[in-house]
């Protein structure tokens, strides 16, 4: 996938609303393989809506998004399911865990999908983000910080040609902040993928080349 | 996939899949077991007389002191056929067809003879249940017959006692060759033919002889004015329907021969339908547990199955755990309830043979239950897939 396009979207929830200046609502915004982009908002003006339109988790919008030239209205589950598994990697703000399983399950579960990443990178991973000790741990007893780290990790357990994530850092320190970064750019960067992240203020720490707003 | 199915099999109720296979077992077990006994007990209606179907009444005018001077008042006319045909309790009418000329029969043992005038009479063949082998005739061959089984006993314990001759069982009878000489009224015509007894019935009071053999008979030395019917067979969709009796009644007609097995089997067959029924409700509604008990743990597990979803896990693999509890319960239920039909078979199947039943095939009731089993999982798999869909929609 080379080009995501949004045509004329807007939430349905802000169409009755007298317009606010934004370069992504009912503009026409192409987001670029090998391109790292920030989209910066205050909260509640539509980040999570618009990262959920892209991934198709979500379709109350006008407009149109295309998928290299193809409406992604015109996708049938099984394409779908086809690029969340080959296409687009994303980490969702609310993280979607599963609380029951280990660290290490919620990452296999991903990962068993495409096989992408070698359980020794994987590791590695978990190591430079301080949280390999937590890898035989319920997700859910995590704290919330870790949670988003091992987030991060298991939205890279896959091939990508973008990767989508909502307010990546929100619980993390600078530190931290900087190690994801390193490693999302780098995955990025070995893939040629696209980057799209969004933030309310704490963003990832990345060279971008276009910065948004929403 | 260990992991999606430890994942979605959370929030199963093991009590609520339980109540499904217990009373799946009960509604299977009762309809495979009632057509079970059913097709066994059939025989003892069936088995001595399988050359007429208990569905069929032998019809004839009831001969009145009138009829006795001459008159030819126990034929039916076309008009009365056709009334009877129009009757909403019959399927078909068939005419009987007698002899339009002159029989003679004899029968040669080692030490005695018998000999007599004979008739003959013939139905449509579709209302014989003989293997056509054995009820087929064609010229020169010899002539299958089915002679009433009172004709047998009336020789045996009337007539061949008093007369010093021997007795004889059917099967003796079957195989003694029998000469018929047929010859035209006016004796213009005579042939001889060899015929033997094909069969014995208890419901039929004549002589019969394959159709074909009696029509070229009848063409060839028969004076060509060939009567109306005086006996009908008439194939009945319920034997015990009183509205048969009332219209035999109201047109002063007899039906021949013995009843009590058409009503017996009647009876047996509502008796049957009516436990298949209260089966397949019963099967019906546990089909219903289930649905709703996985369609339950589905909701409890909503938030799941969309996850596995936007990890991008395919629609049918996030539903196949569902469905293999699904084919799981539904399999052995139906297991246990072909056991138990069987168990419950070898218990009645000695009494029952004892009473001449027994011998149904083994395998109808066993498919029907498979048939009801793969209802209930086709059901159930459409209902997971709805619930899918559903989750992927979140």
């Amino acid at each position: 996938m080379e080009k995501i396009r949004l045509e004329g979207v807007l939430p349905r929830v802000f169409a009755g609303d007298t317009p606010r200046p934004s370069e992504v609502w009912r503009g026409d915004v192409t987001f670029r393989r090998g391109e790292t982009v920030l989209v910066e908002a205050a909260s509640g003006a539509g980040k999570s809506s618009m990262c959920a339109y892209i991934f198709g988790s979500r379709t109350d919008y006008e407009g149109r998004i295309l998928f290299n030239g193809t409406d992604v209205s015109t996708l049938r589950p099984a394409e779908w399911q086809q690029v969340r598994r080959l296409n687009l990697a994303y980490l969702p703000q609310e993280l979607s865990l599963f609380p029951e399983l280990t660290a290490w399950e919620n990452l296999q579960l991903k990962n068993g999908l495409t096989d992408a990443v070698t359980a020794r990178r994987a590791e590695e991973w978990l190591t430079r983000l301080g949280i390999i000790d937590r890898r035989d741990y319920p997700a859910g007893k995590m704290s919330i910080g870790q949670q988003q780290r091992l987030a991060i990790v298991r939205a890279l357990c896959m091939p990508f040609d973008f990767i989508i994530l909502d307010e990546p850092v929100s619980h993390l320190d600078e530190a931290n902040n900087r190690i994801a970064a390193e490693i999302i750019a780098d995955e990025a960067r070995r893939q040629g993928a696209g980057i799209i992240s969004t933030s309310v203020g704490n963003h990832l720490l990345l060279d971008y080349q276009r910065i948004l707003s929403l | 996939m260990k992991l999606v199915d430890r994942l979605l099999r959370r929030n199963t109720s093991w009590a609520r899949v339980a109540g499904f296979v217990v009373s799946n077992f009960i509604g299977l077990a009762i309809v495979t077991g009632a057509l079970q006994f059913y097709l066994d007990a059939r025989g003892l209606w069936e088995a001595d007389d399988s050359f007429i179907s208990t569905d069929y009444l032998v019809v004839n005018k009831r001969v009145t002191g009138g009829d006795v001077l001459g008159g030819d008042n126990t034929r039916f006319s076309a008009a009365e056929i056709d009334d009877l045909r129009t009757q909403p309790w019959v399927r078909k009418v068939g005419l009987f067809t007698s002899n339009d000329f002159r029989a003679y029969m004899s029968v040669s043992g080692a030490s005695h003879s018998l000999s007599s005038y004979i008739f003959f009479e013939s139905i449509p063949d579709s209302f014989v249940d003989v293997p056509s082998a054995r009820w087929q005739w064609e010229p020169g061959a010899d002539v299958p017959i089915i002679i009433s089984k009172d004709y047998l006993t009336l020789y045996n314990f009337g007539f061949a006692s008093s007369a010093g001759m021997p007795q004889m069982s059917e099967g003796i009878m079957s195989g003694i060759p029998i000469r018929l000489s047929l010859r035209s009224e006016d004796g213009r015509v005579e042939k001889t033919v060899n015929a033997h007894v094909a069969g014995y019935s208890n419901r039929l009071n004549t002589i019969l002889v394959p159709e074909n053999f009696l029509r070229e008979a009848n063409a060839e030395m028969g004076t060509g004015s060939q009567q109306a019917p005086s006996r009908l067979i008439v194939d009945v969709s319920s034997p015990g329907d009183v509205a048969i009796d009332r219209y035999m009644e109201e047109h002063g007609l007899e039906v021949a021969g013995d009843k009590s097995a058409s009503q017996a089997s009647f009876l047996l067959r509502l008796v049957t339908a009516i436990v298949l029924a209260i089966g397949a409700v019963i099967t019906l509604l546990s089909l219903f547990i289930l649905v709703l008990s996985i369609s339950l743990i589905m909701e409890k597990n909503r938030d799941k199955l969309h996850t596995l979803l936007m990890l991008g896990y395919d629609l049918p693999a996030v539903g196949r755990p569902y469905i293999r509890l699904a084919v799981t319960a539904s399999v052995s239920a139906f297991v246990l309830a072909t056991g138990a039909t069987l168990v419950m078979r070898s218990y009645y199947l000695g009494p029952l043979e004892g009473l001449g039943g027994g011998g149904g095939p083994v395998w109808v009731a066993p498919a029907a239950g498979l048939g009801l089993t793969l209802v209930v999982i086709a059901f159930n798999i459409l209902a997971v897939r709805r619930r899918v869909l559903s989750a992927w929609r979140l």
